[in-house]
């Protein structure tokens, strides 16, 4: 055998000896060491899912003895008299986060659009600023519409529709312009050589496939945004009574939490579990009906 | 060659010794030995098979796969399985160092590897495969490793840490491979740089390295190039002087060229993959026993 | 943040392919006005909301900026001194998030691989969506339950704790109220974990098969396998989701206004009160009459944190954008005696040793 291992003429051998033992003698130990780390994954597990899993159960626990049709339905009342509710608040965060739906979504889809067919510098850039705006602190985003609206025209349902609405839009922007490139050139094309004009292009092929992809990602921003707290508190004000007007101070869950839970009053605490279940429900309702809505709308494309 | 932690106490007396002769030297700690039943019997004229299939199967889920393989793939040289596709000649070869483990394939019959028992409840997955080194059908170096890394993982993974024994290894790993003049100068490089055939030939010094006794080569050159391949085949005849290789092949070219002997898979009446006939290559080409051996031979060769 | 959101996929406009673009253009001008008034429409305005942020801000806080100068990032805050300064602030949102990460990353990770590689699939599918779930809870819930929860815990049995312990005990002193900078910290990594998880997981998914097969066939154990190919083939996506959770972190309001105590003097221990960019917003921008040079003070705090913001993510944001496919090219491939000529798109210092 022509020597291929080693320029030394038996270090072959002794190495293959070394290793051979090595490998076989380790295992045990190695096997343990598996064991054991992953023992400590597990250790890891439990200790991210305790806090959580405590969370969901203090929710549900102190949440649902808050709850009653008339806590539903009814107005706030000064602590200790019976009859309270956060009826005008859950009623502010739908009308709050539909008017934002209602701004955002539209130009979201032709923004996406704009970037989809003018593929360049522009798009980049806008596609960047995306990027920028959905890690901004929401925080940030309340401060400006604050500035914009609330500082010009008052405190409004309005000014926390914008705030909401600039918080989604990026993310709206970003999930329509995935759900778009993710239809087949083929059918752009297809559509385009049977004559058809390019809007109804447009229309008929492809936002009808890109549709669950979009669908999907609005609501999933819409999720995120009915749980906001930071873009509402210096814009929307709150209030204490069923305020239907978008152009006054409304009432909303996350603010109605906020401000009880900062209470020491033990009943200010219960309205705020109570609020935080009905907002979490909310969320997690908005969140589902993301998915299957996509599922539904995915089995009907093919 | 330096001594280290890896060198056992008796090491400078018996690392002088033939590799075959040390497997004899009973060490208590020695996992190689301490949990591989015997097998009794054989005659003691011919050579202990280095694989040995005994009533083979494997099943996923309901679906057999390949049923009732015995094969004995002698020591030393290159037995090549060869077969149309789907028959099972990849789910055999992975039968052998138990890759079906994690991947929910179900193998049931006897695997011996020399005198170790690859399923007998004591030998771990491990053992068996830091004995048998294995080359995929498309070369799958570690992308986040350079070429040093890779070639040493085995070794890494077996717990062997001296610096001096894992670059010698990977010199001599790679000299095998026919790879060291090629990356001598860029073991720092990732090993993804390197062309696809060079790829595969450092996926084989990574096999190498562990000096298994054993090799099982999937398809190793159906991703690559005619001179590629030909380096491959010319690396395959220059191991087999020293090592026992197991080859799957879809050439029958290649077969002919490169083994030794040669088991035939086809797929029987109800579509269950099976060993038909093995033998050497030259009688298997020339003078098939089996008129559907035939028909399949002369159907890709003649 | 979603994690659907966080992820952009990179996917070829369908004009790369070519013939269409030239099959758009073909279309007789005119007809498709409206269309083209949407799309521009569409774009100008996202533009224009996006200006008139950095715009209205810097409106805002120009009188504090000019007041302040550049000592604002050093400086106390100190109203009746007419002094603006977001030093203590910064202060406190560094180490609010170190605590974050400091728990977050390293249990997150070894969350992720326990559900990617280590735990059984039918137990691990259903832990890691509840996890992921998890991460759609407000940060207002979350800070709920910190405060009515959380903090008497803390205040009873954990910082009286960490003042016992030996070496800890010099960053743990003082008396344990609950509210403090450690409680914000380790609220913040309660809140970032299931993102944590999340991403990390789904970038230990993406990690070829092959790679895994490898390592087993070269007698890996099940944690050799996680830990030295699947963990380091997962470096990039785990590295840009711990930039997103670190992101989040530095932005988070509200939550951490709850139990961090909102004192704006100089914090001696993590059990002291202290305050973060974000809290100080909450608490001070009611406080601050209109138009007063305190209001434009807090509006220079949000540029403060709003440039930290931009820092820390267009990073993860390159990070991502940088991801190289996980598997190297497998196809066919060339001759081999000619070294394979570097890649450009590898980066070296990624795999220098
Ligand atoms: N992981 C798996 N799960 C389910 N079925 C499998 C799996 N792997 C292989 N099979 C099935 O087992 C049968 C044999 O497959 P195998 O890969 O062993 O064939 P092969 O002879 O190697 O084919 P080829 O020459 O194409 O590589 C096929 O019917 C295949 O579908
Ligand atoms: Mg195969």
């Amino acid at each position: 055998m022509t020597d291929v291992s080693l320029p030394l003429a038996d270090g072959g051998a002794v190495r293959r000896d070394l290793i051979r033992r090595a490998t076989g003698r380790r295992i045990w130990r190695r096997r343990r060491f598996s064991h054991v780390a992953t023992a400590l994954c597990v250790v890891a597990m439990c200790l991210s899912l305790t806090p959580l899993v405590s969370l969901l159960g203090y929710i549900v626990a102190r949440g649902l003895p808050a709850i009653s049709f008339g806590f539903l339905v009814h107005t706030p009342t000064p602590i200790g008299v019976p009859g309270n509710g956060i009826g005008n608040a859950i009623v502010g965060t739908v009308i709050i986060v539909g008017l934002a739906m209602v701004m955002a979504v539209p130009v979201g889809v032709a923004a996406a659009l704009f970037v989809v067919e003018h593929p360049g510098r522009l798009s980049g850039t806008l596609r960047f600023a995306a990027d920028v705006l959905t890690g901004t602190p929401s925080i940030a985003i309340g401060v400006f519409a604050y500035a914009v609206i609330a500082l010009n025209f008052g405190f409004s349902a309005l000014a926390g529709s914008f705030a909401l609405a600039v918080l989604m839009l990026p993310i709206m922007l970003r999930a329509n312009e995935e759900a778009m490139f993710g239809v087949p050139a083929e059918l752009w094309e297809a559509g385009l050589a049977l004559g058809s004009r390019r809007s109804r292009v447009v229309r008929s092929v492809v936002l009808r496939s890109a549709l669950p992809g979009m669908v999907t990602g609005n609501l999933l921003a819409m999720a995120r945004a009915v749980g906001e707290t930071a873009p509402l508190i210096f814009t929307i004000f709150g209030s204490q009574f069923y305020a239907l007007r978008p152009t006054a101070p409304m009432a909303a869950l996350p603010l109605t939490i906020y401000s009880d839970a900062t209470q020491p009053f033990p009943a200010a605490q219960q309205t705020a579990w109570g609020a935080a279940l009905v907002l979490v429900v909310l969320v997690v309702v908005v969140s589902a009906a993301a998915r299957v809505v996509s599922a539904r709308l995915n089995r009907k494309a093919r | 060659m330096t001594t280290t932690d890896e060198m056992p106490a008796s090491g400078v007396t018996t690392a002088t010794l033939p590799c075959r002769a040390l497997e004899e030297v009973p060490r208590s700690r020695d996992v190689r030995r301490a949990s591989a039943p015997l097998v009794s019997g054989g005659a003691a004229a011919t050579p202990a098979p280095a694989v040995a299939l005994h009533g083979v199967s494997v099943a996923f889920g309901a679906h057999v796969a390949v049923r009732g393989v015995t094969l004995s793939v002698p020591g030393q040289g290159v037995t090549a399985l060869v077969g149309p596709s789907g028959c099972g000649k990849t789910s055999v070869l992975r039968a052998v160092n138990r890759l079906h483990d994690e991947t929910g394939g179900r193998v049931t019959g006897r695997v011996l590897l020399g005198e170790l028992d690859v399923y007998a409840s004591g030998t771990p997955a491990e053992l068996v495969r830091s004995r048998v080194g294995m080359v995929f059908q498309r070369p799958n170096p570690f992308p986040a490793m350079n070429i040093f890394d890779n070639v040493v993982s085995g070794l890494r993974f077996c717990g062997i840490r001296s610096k001096s024994l894992l670059a010698d290894s990977a010199e001599a790993a790679l000299r095998q491979a026919a790879l060291w003049d090629v990356v001598r100068d860029r073991l720092r490089e990732p090993a993804v740089r390197l062309s696809g055939g060079q790829q595969q030939r450092l996926c084989i010094a990574r096999a190498l390295a562990v000096e298994p006794e054993v090799l099982l080569m999937d398809e190793p050159c159906s991703a690559l190039d005619p001179i590629a391949t030909g380096k491959i085949e010319e690396l395959i005849a220059r191991l087999a002087s020293h090592i026992t290789i197991v080859l799957v092949t879809h050439n029958m070219f290649q077969a002919a060229r490169v083994s030794d002997h040669t088991a035939v898979f086809l797929l029987g009446e109800d579509r269950v993959g099976e060993l038909v006939e093995a033998g050497t290559t030259a009688e298997i080409f020339s003078n098939p026993k089996d008129p559907r051996t035939r028909a399949y031979v002369t159907g890709h060769v003649g | 943040m979603t994690t659907e959101a966080a992820i952009p996929s990179p996917a070829p406009s369908p004009f790369s392919v070519p013939g269409v673009r030239q099959l758009l253009d073909r279309r007789p001008p005119g007809r498709g006005r409206l269309y083209g008034v949407v799309r521009w429409g569409g774009a100008g305005i996202f533009a224009a909301v996006f200006v008139a942020l950095l715009v209205s801000l810097f409106e805002q806080a120009a009188p504090a900026l000019g007041h302040m100068g550049p000592a604002i990032l050093w400086r106390e805050w100190n109203p009746a001194k007419n002094q603006f300064g977001a030093g203590i602030f910064i202060v406190g949102t560094v180490i609010t998030t170190a605590i974050a990460l400091i728990i977050s990353v390293p249990v997150g990770i070894a969350a992720a691989v326990l559900f990617a590689e280590l735990a059984p699939r039918r137990i691990a599918g259903p832990m890691a969506a509840a996890i992921e779930f998890l991460a759609a809870i407000p940060s207002i819930v979350v800070g709920l339950w910190a405060l009515i929860v959380l903090e008497p815990v803390f205040s009873r049995h954990v910082e009286p704790f960490f003042k016992k312990v030996p070496v800890l005990d010099a960053l743990f002193h003082g008396p344990a109220l609950g509210a403090s900078l450690f409680l914000a910290g380790v609220v913040l990594a309660i809140m970032v974990l299931p993102t944590m998880v999340a991403l990390s997981r789904s970038a230990m998914a993406a990690v070829a098969v092959e790679d895994r097969e490898a390592g087993r066939a070269l007698a890996a154990t099940r944690w050799q396998v996680a830990r030295q190919v699947v963990v380091p083939g997962a470096r990039r996506g785990i590295r840009a989701a711990v930039t997103l959770a670190m992101g989040r972190a530095f932005g988070e309001a509200i939550a951490v206004a709850m139990v961090i105590g909102n004192n704006t003097g100089v914090p001696h221990s993590l059990l002291s009160p202290g305050a973060s960019l974000g809290s100080a917003i909450v608490n001070s921008f009611s406080e601050a009459l209109p138009g007063s040079l305190e209001k434009s003070g807090v509006v220079a705090l949000v540029i403060v944190l709003l440039a930290i913001s931009v820092v820390v993510n267009a990073g993860g944001q390159l990070l991502l954008r940088r991801r190289k496919p996980t598997t190297p090219p497998r196809g066919p491939v060339d001759a081999t005696g000619g070294a394979g000529g570097p890649d450009p798109l590898l980066d070296l210092a990624e795999s220098a040793p």
